[in-house]
């Protein structure tokens, strides 16, 4: 018998019970690839079919494991091949239908989220890729479970500006085909830069080309264990923090192995990555503003955050690394302002602007997220703002990701409530300087330079 | 298939908190491997190693018999795997 303290027994009830340490979600990916067929209906028939056969027994697989370890795992999810790569054709009502197919899949099985209603465009669109994107706002208005995302950025290929002008539209769409709901449908919308195959995490997972028939990937969390480390310990400098962290860090992300391995063994699937993110939600306790703020900032968005952000998101990744060889998705901190009750405080406050964020973005596992904007916002302001946190992620070689939320008949100031994981937040003000020449120019921004690197 | 698990019980101190607990074990037919507790300010803490053979008990069944004790004696008591523990503080 490996022999356990009492100290460290405590630590892992203290963990559960006080300080949200959770699983944030078990997400199995499938493959679609062998559901294309000429006839869409066949597609759908077949993309339901396997999804259900792959997939029946994750709820109770997961609720089992949840029971054995005493660890909530609080969402279980599915992510699909790019449905784009998988449907051929150039008919929006044929995409559209398969995301009907997509939502009863998950509706049948139990979960919340379907992620890979997605299409990759970074270096332009096939017939496919273009009229997925052109569905997007009926599909994603007309179902509950169904996520998309677009990846029309990288490294390698730059910035596709005519999708990311597209993705302007398609936000807008949503937003007023969601407006009764607080435009919630563009909460369920990803634009990516460098988008990862295997991201865990909603709205974003993708079930990549590369990935295997079915794999399980979990997204741990934690960041009120993190908080109290930080906040029990306020003196000490930044490299004994930053081991605590690792260390804190190292703990979580076991909990995300252990959960891999067994929940990949019964669900006969492929064990995938463990995301390292720490990933906040709107309880109170369960915020990353929250473990900024205890590193001793008055509040996020103070001078400093994007220090403070930069250690916590190398130190996490740090022990995580050290817990599981298998790391992957988006791996970092999350900054969402809806789904954190910190961040939304502080830009309450005005204390966290955009900008700000912005910044933050270069050094977090995503960047403007969860972001609620006027309703009235230019689809050239949109198309820019998307842009500039794309050009962050191309030029320093990282996922970046933008999940703007434009709130029809919403100004600047008033309160957005989204409901559950989504949180609620404040409408954030926007510049309003003119960008109509720029984003007008279309084409693609050329991929950078990989050396000479200042 | 013999099965390891660690119960935590806490909670507000009075008698017969860790005979309680145990009984309920006893009648699961599992076997308390080890305990340690304390009180301090009032506050019942112990630990338990509990094994049994799963062709006479389940970890469920284990758990919902806890409760009830834990209901009934005032005592917030946790079943878990003891694979849990071994993870996060061993590699």
């Amino acid at each position: 018998m490996v022999f356990i303290t009492t100290e460290e027994i405590l630590e892992t009830v203290r963990m559960i019970q006080a300080e949200n340490l959770d699983v944030r979600a078990v997400t199995m990916g499938i493959s679609l690839y062998d559901c294309a067929a000429r006839n869409v209906d066949d597609v759908c028939r077949r993309v339901y079919k396997k999804i259900l056969a792959r997939g029946w027994r994750l709820v109770p697989v997961a609720l089992e494991l949840q029971d054995k370890y005493g660890v909530p795992i609080v969402n279980r999810r599915i992510s699909v091949t790019p449905i784009a790569q998988v449907v051929a054709g150039d008919d929006p009502e044929g995409y559209v239908k398969v995301a009907h197919a997509l939502d009863a899949a998950a509706q049948e099985i139990g979960v919340d989220f379907i992620g890979g209603f997605s299409a990759l465009v970074q270096k332009g669109f096939t017939r496919g890729d273009a009229a997925l994107i052109e569905a997007v706002p009926q599909a994603i208005a007309e179902t509950e479970r169904v996520c998309s995302s677009v990846n029309v950025a990288s490294t390698r290929a730059g910035i596709n500006m005519d999708a990311v002008l597209k993705m302007s539209d398609v936000l807008l769409a949503v937003a007023r085909a969601t407006a009764e709901r607080d435009s919630i449908g563009a909460a369920k919308i990803v634009t990516f830069c460098n988008v990862p195959e295997d991201n865990p995490f909603m709205a974003g997972a993708v079930h990549g080309a590369g990935e295997p028939e079915v794999s399980i990937n979990v997204a741990i969390s934690g960041p009120g264990v993190i908080r109290n480390v930080v906040a029990g310990n306020p003196d000490i400098p930044f490299t004994e923090l930053a081991d605590l962290i690792k260390r804190t860090t190292f703990k979580i992300t076991r909990v995300g192995e252990l959960v891999a391995r067994e929940a990949s063994e019964a669900l006969g699937a492929q064990m995938g990555i463990i995301d390292l993110s720490l990933a906040p939600s709107p309880k109170v306790g369960d915020s990353v503003a929250e473990i900024l703020e205890s590193m001793g900032l008055e509040r996020v968005g103070a001078p400093g955050s994007t220090a403070a952000l930069a250690l916590l998101n190398d130190a996490v990744k740090k022990g995580g690394t050290m817990a599981t060889s298998s790391t992957g998705g988006l791996s970092g901190a999350f900054i969402p302002v809806s789904e954190d009750a910190g961040m939304a405080r502080a830009a309450e406050e005005g204390v966290l602007t955009i900008e700000k964020l912005e910044a933050m973005t270069a050094v977090c596992s995503l960047g403007l997220d969860m972001i609620v904007v006027p309703g009235d916002i230019s689809r050239d302001c949109l198309a820019g703002m998307i842009a500039d946190v794309m050009a962050i992620g191309m030029i320093n070689g990282k996922t970046t990701g933008a999940r703007l939320i434009p709130a029809i008949g919403k100004k600047v100031g008033d309160q957005v409530k989204l409901g559950g994981l989504f949180g609620a937040g404040p409408v954030m003000p926007v510049s309003r300087a003119g960008n109509e020449a720029f984003i007008a120019r279309g084409g693609r921004i050329p991929a950078p330079l990989q050396s000479l690197t200042n | 298939m013999r099965t390891t698990v660690i119960v935590t019980a806490l909670g507000p101190d009075r008698h017969g908190l860790l005979a309680a607990v145990a009984g309920t074990i006893a009648a699961q037919n599992a076997n308390v491997d080890d305990v340690s507790q304390t009180v301090a300010n009032g506050m019942f803490t112990m630990i338990m190693f509990v094994s049994f053979d799963e062709t006479e008990t389940t970890m469920l069944e284990l758990q919902q018999a806890l409760a009830g004790t834990g209901e009934e004696v005032g005592l917030q008591i946790h079943v878990q795997h003891e694979n849990i523990f071994k993870y996060m503080h061993r590699i």
